[in-house]
This record gives C-alpha cells, structure tokens and sequence, in this order.
C-alpha cells in the first residue's frame, strides 16, 4: 500500500531497502507474540523486550532501524526506552503503539522522539505501512493525533510565544484536518493538489512543531511526564 | 596537578565541612527544617532544638538572627539519618553550652529581662519534654506516653514557668486572677495533652484517607463489573467473529471514555459526549468499526441536536451501504462553526445517478442542517468512496 514510498535510494547506497529491520517492545507477552508474527511477514525483526531496561540494551546491542515501542511499561514507560536510546544512537527510529490514546499519553511520546503514534486497534496492513514511513524518516499521524494537534494548537498563542514553532501554517492545519478526516496521505495529496512528497513534508514540520513548541497546553502535558 | 587540587580541597574543606554540619529537614518540620536538620545531626529529639530556639529568641531575637543564618548556609533537604542520642555526658554538655550561651547574651545586654527569659525558657523546655516525639512513639512503652520521669519533669518545669510569669507580670494580674489563672491552666493542659491529641488527629485523618480509598476500590470494581466482566462473558458466547471484535471495540471505548474521558460534571451533555454514544451505537449494530475524532466541544444546542442526528444518520448509512471496513468520523467545533466530516473509502456512487434509497438521505441530510441554518454536501464517486459534511453555523443559535 506504501510501495511508492519504499524507494531504494532512501538509504545512501545500502542494499537492503526493504529489510527494515525491526524491534518490538511491549510487556504484554500475548500481544507482542502477536505483533511480532504479523510483522514477521514484512520485515525482519531482530529482537524484542519485555520492560525498559531490557529494551534499551536490546536496541543497543541490534541496532535496528525502527523501534515499536509501547507506552506503559514497568521501569519508566516507552518515554524513557525512547530518550535513553536517542542519546546514545540518535540514528533510531521510533514508532509509539499503545491501547492508551490519553493525550498526555501521545503527546509525551511525540515529545520524547517518536516519529509517529498507531493506537494497537491498527490493522495490521496499516501498521506494516506505518513502520515502512518510520524507516523512510516520515512522521506517522494517525486520526486521532492529528485531531490532538488541532486542539493543542487551535485558539490564541500567546503574545510570547515564537509564531515559527507555536502555531501551524493553514496549510498544515489543512492537512491535519484531512488526516484527521481519514484519508491516507494519498488521498490529502491529491484533495489539496499537491505531491505526496509535500503532504510529508508538512506532516514532518508538524511532528517538529510539536517537539519543539512551547505552546502551554503542550508544555504543560509534556511537565506533567517530566520531559522537560 | 595533585598538589594543587590538594591545595584546593583544603582551601575549600572548612567552609564545607561547616556547611555540611548544618543541614535541614525536607519533611516533619515546623518552619523551614533546620531545627529538625540540628536535632538529626545532634541525636536528640526536635522539640528540644525548638524550645531552644525560643529561648534564643526571648534573648534579645538572637534565636530568629541565627534560624535565618543557619537555614541561609543550611544544605536544605540533604536528609541525614539521625545521630545516635546522646549519652549523659554529652546531654550536659549541651545543657552547658546552651547556658553559656545565654548567660553570653545576658551580658551583652541582648535580653528582654530575667523574668520573661528565664520562665520562657522553662516553659519552652517543659513544653518540648512534654511533645518530645522519641517518647510519643516509644515502641517499648507501648505505643505513645511519654515516660513518667518525663511527664513529671516538664510540668515541673511548665509550672515554675507559669508561676514565675504569673507572680511578677502586672497585665496578666490586672486580667483579674480568675482569669489569667484559667488562660495559664488552659495553656498548660493543652501543652500537656497536646500530644495526645494531635497524634489523635493524625489517626483519624489516616483513618479517613483508608475509607476513601477503600471506597474508590469498590467503585472501580463495580464499574469493572458491570462493564468488563459482562462484555467478556458475552464474547465467550458469542462465534462470529465479527461480533466479537464488535463488543470488544464497543467496551474498549466505553473503558477508555471511563478511564481519560472527561469527568461528567453536572454541566450537562456535550456535542463529544452525544457523538461518541451514537458512535459506539452505530458501531454495535451494524459490526462496522467507526473512529470519531472530535477536537473542541460546544453544549447540545437545538443546533447541536439536529447535527448529531444528521451525523448518527450519515454514519448508519455508511455502515449500512458503503460496503467500507471502516467509517472515519471527524467533528471540529470552532468559534463561528461546528462541522462533521463522515468518510467511509467505499464503494461510492455517481451523484448524476444516485440509488434509489440514496435519495432520501440526501434530502433529509439537507433538510436537518438547512432549518438550522447549516448545510450539508455530500460528494461521491465510485469506486472512491463517500464524504458527507455537515455544517452549523454558531452564534445565533445557541
């Protein structure tokens, strides 16, 4: 479904294009038994953790392209797998999937460095496609993120505020409201006449915006996990 | 290198090691923690440090000059393990330099006069043997009562205090001795059985806290009860697997609402609330998944109302002919407009050729919205799905 996207020149002469490799990481041993066996299909997947600690040698040691990361997890959540493998290889790629959609919940993940959110109700064809645009370096936006980036950024800014980073451009609030209809990036493309490659753009200067804007009712979200 | 960060540490070590003597308390403080940090690095119990401090400060305000130093190079919080107390040697040791310092001050002239010195001292020690906490919870007594010798000795100490005050202060006798004698017999009661009962206090207030939780704990299994545990004996009823995955959706919503949802406070239905309930509606009785995404929310307004039955109308019909896994719902409420988007990626229709039973949606959709000032559009084509939205202006109808 993502095949257009999935071009080999992503990765500066690597030979394995399609063979994202891939961790999970969930402490529910039923669902990530689950995951891993409809997964297993699309992409090779190198390993899997089951708590925090575990996860972050884990990734150390395989060195995966794209890390399926749970939320909540004993030893500190997904939040923490997440900043402490950035330290150390800023090169991974995360992708946030959880049963909790709470705002706070997605927002510190965002803010943490996942590239993208999928609730575990994802079909599993749109899960292989969320993980393939992970590897390709694009943001994953799901309805319901994107209708959580409407109301995070929706009403007044502050006078103090940096209008670059607090606030969207029409355009992209366009395109989150299309996402947050239910079209595929695909279809927000040819609604608005743009390319593809534009819709993933602007997706991609929303996931910055929202890990870098100060905006309070982000900023207070991201306080309440103590990432900031 | 070496000699120099030797050199430095020296150079550095004093100040430290001063520093790191006074330390204060982060919890079970009165003020700021620092008498509690001096009784921890002492050994000896808080109250009498306080009573201390209050004699200082009878001492010409020489107790509040030494706090506000001592708390300003206290390392604040730093909690250290308590000192063990004292033996008898050290404890009149103490007592002897806490009487230097005052007899020091007394020379200084930085007093408030013998009278008011001395019997506050003694009220404040008698007072502190009487809270000391070491004793109140004595493990080896019994639980708390301070010992006896203790008991005896501070109010000993209480009524000397008392009775050197009373004797000599003229605006306490021009009160009138009935009065004044029960205001000093009052004072001391409560210091003695204050204790008592602030521990008293401190039981029932845990005691409370217990109940509440307990209380929740009941409300919870309640709510698991008679949503999650029916909805799973349900589902080991059940064979279609359509259906299962049906009421596993509908529960899962219903949990998630209960679990982050917003906390129904009496202010009546909300456009989100009336939505998600059509939606999880809908869901159940045509097997087809829907995922609503609402950003804002408004009170139901007549308005409102007729946009929640257009939208539960759009959606059934989805459901029902799109032929779509999945209907996508979207709802924004913005200042001048509330709108809803109803998105299945099903088969479609051509709008020059609509079906039959197509057309009578389309109108009551555009009736509905249009005697609320809205509107309504409904796009299509086959083989690319459908897009119903719907518009209500805000403002002049709420």
């Amino acid at each position: 479904m993502n095949d257009t996207t999935n071009d080999p020149a992503r990765d500066k002469g690597q030979d394995k294009a399609n063979d994202t490799s891939l961790f999970l990481v969930d402490d529910h041993k039923l669902f990530l038994s689950g995951v891993q066996s409809e997964l297993s299909e699309h992409f090779p997947i190198v390993g899997t953790a089951g708590d925090v600690d575990e996860a972050i040698a884990g990734i150390r040691k395989t060195r995966p392209d794209v890390v399926l990361v749970d939320v909540h997890m004993p030893g500190g959540g997904g939040v923490t797998v997440i900043s402490n493998v950035l330290q150390s290889h800023p090169e991974t790629r995360f992708l946030a999937l959880s049963v909790s959609d709470s705002p706070e919940d997605v927002i510190a993940m965002i803010r943490a460095g996942a590239r993208g959110y999928v609730t575990k109700s994802i079909a599993p064809d749109d899960l292989a496609g969320a993980v393939r645009k992970v590897a390709d370096g694009d943001a994953v936006f799901s309805p319901r993120l994107a209708g959580f980036v409407l109301d995070a950024f929706g009403g007044a800014i502050s006078p103090a505020a940096d209008p670059e980073l607090d606030q969207l451009t029409p355009r992209e609030q366009e395109v989150m409201r299309l996402i947050a209809r239910g079209l595929a990036y695909k279809q927000v493309a040819r609604k608005l006449s743009i390319s593809i490659k534009t819709v993933e753009t602007h997706v991609s200067s929303v996931l910055r915006k929202l890990q870098l804007s100060s905006r309070h009712e982000l900023a207070r979200w991201a306080s309440d996990h103590r990432i900031i | 290198m070496a000699t120099e960060t030797a050199a430095e540490a020296e150079q550095e070590s004093p100040v430290n090691r001063v520093r790191s003597l006074v330390v204060r308390r982060s919890d079970n403080r009165a003020a700021l923690g620092l008498a509690g940090g001096i009784a921890d690095r002492l050994g000896i119990s808080d109250a009498y440090v306080r009573a201390a401090f209050v004699s200082l400060t009878l001492a010409g305000g020489v107790g509040i000059a030494v706090y506000i130093v001592g708390t300003a190079i206290a390392k604040a919080g730093d909690d250290i393990t308590p000192a063990d107390p004292p033996d008898g040697r050290q404890v009149v040791g103490l007592a002897i330099m806490f009487f230097g310092v005052m007899a020091f001050m007394r020379g200084l002239n930085l007093w408030f006069g013998d009278t008011v010195v001395w019997a506050g001292t003694l009220l404040a020690f008698g007072g502190a043997a009487m809270w000391d906490k070491t004793s109140i919870f004595d493990p080896a007594s019994g639980g708390f009562a301070p010992s006896r010798t203790r008991i005896v000795v501070g109010a000993l100490l209480l009524l000397a205090g008392i009775a050197s005050l009373s004797s000599t202060i003229s605006s306490i006798e021009s009160l009138g001795p009935a009065i004044s004698a029960a205001a000093l017999t009052g004072a001391g009661f409560m210091v003695i059985f204050g204790p008592w009962v602030s521990s008293l206090v401190r039981d029932l207030g845990e005691e409370r806290r217990n109940r509440i939780l307990a209380d929740e704990r009941t409300e919870v299994a309640a709510h698991l009860h008679d949503s999650v545990l029916q909805t799973l004996a349900l589902i080991q009823r059940t064979d279609d697997p359509k259906r299962m995955v049906t009421l596993a959706r509908g529960q899962e919503r219903d949990l998630r609402n209960w679990l982050y949802g917003p906390k129904s406070d009496g202010a009546g239905l909300k456009l989100r609330a009336a939505l998600e309930s059509a939606v999880s509606e809908i869901e159940a009785r045509h097997d087809v998944p829907v995922e609503l995404v609402v950003v804002g929310d408004m009170p139901i307004t007549e308005g409102a109302t007729s946009l929640v039955a257009a939208a539960r109308e759009a959606i059934t019909n989805a459901a029902k002919h799109s032929g779509a896994t999945k209907v996508s719902v979207f709802a924004e409420v913005r200042d001048e407009t509330a709108e809803v988007f109803v998105t299945d990626q099903g088969k479609g229709f051509d709008p020059d050729n609509i079906p039959a039973g197509r057309h009578g949606i389309e109108h009551s959709l555009r009736g509905r919205m249009k005697r609320q000032g809205g509107e309504a559009e409904i796009i299509s084509e086959v083989g690319e799905g459908t897009e119903v939205r719907l518009k209500l202006p805000r403002g002049n109808h709420e």
